[in-house]
């Protein structure tokens, strides 16, 4: 073109391709993560609580919960030093992991960072620690390396199986490994077989199953139809009360479903929108944390914002007809 | 027109190029605010960005002035502006998510010294600001290789000696 260079072509075509690879980039792929994500370093919490101070009676249990908590950012700490706050106000003796304890990078290599560090005025506390594991826990499950992730994680927390029930109080918890493998691979008849069995042979007051991925969930992810299909029946069956899940990074709480409520509690670090469905009774997009009470055939959870506000409460009665 | 263009467009740039820089902290900060994190703490890296996206405007709108004022060719000046600004663009966005994302075993370390997860934020950011500026200016020298040749030579440059 008359008056214009090769070098200002040159140029202005650099420019502009790069300002439309900048755009497809930035736009598509690292702005997105950046507000999903929890990426900067957060410094540990600082709180001294006293050592083993929960009630323990066989009919009552107060436990935390929280789900994706596993990045070792500010977010994260955020949280990890709201729960240390909630215990110095109310103790509780265990926490259950609804998932995904380890982001960018191996569990082995950054327990430190997302684990013994957010969680260290707890640990400290005696508090114990369940794990349902989380599909970032086993990326690469197929492989040896992912085998290994797993088997480090169950180690490092030690916990018995991928699958395993404990007993607190009143309640039967039922750790259920909701990863592809786990639902519909080789081993999965084992476990619901195992689940089957297990919520039978429970004379507990309350049952309360814990997964990664949420049956219900109204937010980027969405319902696990797949385990939904499978585990379903079993949880009826057996007149299951709670079902917590992470995954979504979001607080939802469904209208009882066949009677039994589902909790997604995935704000341990990130925080993704939620929408509303039929089955939605309360919603956050925030960041939070589980608080369960139960005392005989009362449950009262409360979902606890990063902020200390209650986000949600609610009340349920041991289920009838067992 | 020309001369009210001329005024105008440095400070127009300036702002510009400190959004581009302030933006990735900003959005931090924006979705930590969304989960309800809310604190003051939040706001370390965005100031921190602030101070560095001050002084390079400043920089960047003189740079622009000055190259008015030099610039045989005013789309010389536009071009390297612009490629400039995507450099920035780029570099300031995806430095900080790759070391920060790239280099998460080194959280704690980073975090329990007490340091300066704010000087390495500021860091980061400086090298994509250096880029942007060489760029720029890299750019602005390459498009007007005939500025050499009237040292040498003083006058308008012949069609010749415009590459």
């Amino acid at each position: 073109m008359r008056g214009y260079s090769r070098r200002q072509f040159l140029a202005a075509g650099g420019g502009t391709l790069g300002a439309v690879a900048s755009g497809v980039v930035l736009a598509g792929h690292v702005w997105p993560q950046l507000t999903r994500e929890d990426l900067v370093p957060g410094t540990a919490p600082e709180v001294v609580l006293q050592p083993e101070a929960w009630e323990s009676a066989p009919d009552r249990v107060r436990f935390a919960a929280i789900g994706d908590n596993g990045s070792g950012g500010r977010q994260a700490m955020a949280v990890a030093r709201r729960m240390a706050e909630a215990y110095g106000i109310a103790p509780f003796g265990f926490v259950s992991l609804l998932g995904d304890i380890c982001y960018y990078g191996r569990f082995e290599d950054r327990y430190h960072d997302v684990f013994a560090r957010p969680m260290g005025p707890l640990l400290d506390a005696g508090v114990s620690f369940e794990l349902a594991i989380g599909n970032h826990d086993d990326d690469l499950r197929h492989t040896d390396e992912g085998s290994e992730q797993i088997e480090a994680e169950l180690r490092l927390l030690n916990t018995p199986n991928t699958y395993y029930r404990t007993s607190h109080g009143p309640a039967d918890l039922f750790y259920v490994d909701s990863s592809v493998p786990g639902v519909f691979g080789p081993g999965s008849k084992t476990q619901w077989e195992w689940l089957d069995d297990e919520l039978s042979a429970s004379v507990n007051q309350w049952k309360v199953v814990l997964l990664h991925h949420p049956l219900y969930s109204s937010g980027r992810h969405g319902s696990t139809f797949g385990a939904r299909e499978v585990l379903e029946p079993i949880l009826r069956r057996h007149h299951v009360d709670l079902v917590l899940a992470g995954h979504d990074h979001h607080y939802e709480r469904t209208h009882p479903q066949h009677g039994i409520t589902h909790v997604v509690s995935g704000g341990g670090c990130k925080n993704t929108r939620v929408g509303s469905s039929d089955f939605t009774a309360a919603a956050a997009s925030i960041l939070q944390f589980l608080l369960i009470d139960i005392v005989e055939d009362r449950l009262v959870a409360r979902c606890v914002g990063v902020d200390g506000s209650v986000a949600d409460r609610f009340e349920l009665r041991a289920r009838e007809g067992r | 027109m020309s001369e009210r263009f001329d005024a105008i467009a440095p400070p127009v740039y300036a702002i510009v190029d400190f959004t581009v820089i302030v933006a990735p902290a900003l959005a931090f900060k924006l979705a930590s605010d969304r989960g309800g994190l809310g604190d003051a703490k939040g706001l370390d890296l965005v100031v921190a960005s602030a101070v560095l996206a001050s002084i390079h405007a400043v920089i960047a709108g003189a740079r622009l002035r000055d190259e008015e004022r030099i610039a045989v060719r005013r789309a010389d000046m536009w071009i390297a502006a612009m490629d400039a600004l995507v450099v920035l663009g780029l570099a300031a966005t995806l430095l900080p998510a790759f070391v920060f994302w790239g280099f998460a075993d080194e959280h704690a370390s980073i975090a329990d010294r007490g340091y300066p997860v704010v000087f390495l934020w500021v860091g980061v950011q400086l090298v994509a600001v250096a880029l942007a500026e060489v760029t720029g200016r890299f750019v602005f020298w390459w498009l007007e290789p005939h500025r050499r040749l009237l040292h040498r030579n003083p006058g308008p440059p012949t069609p010749d000696e415009i590459v």
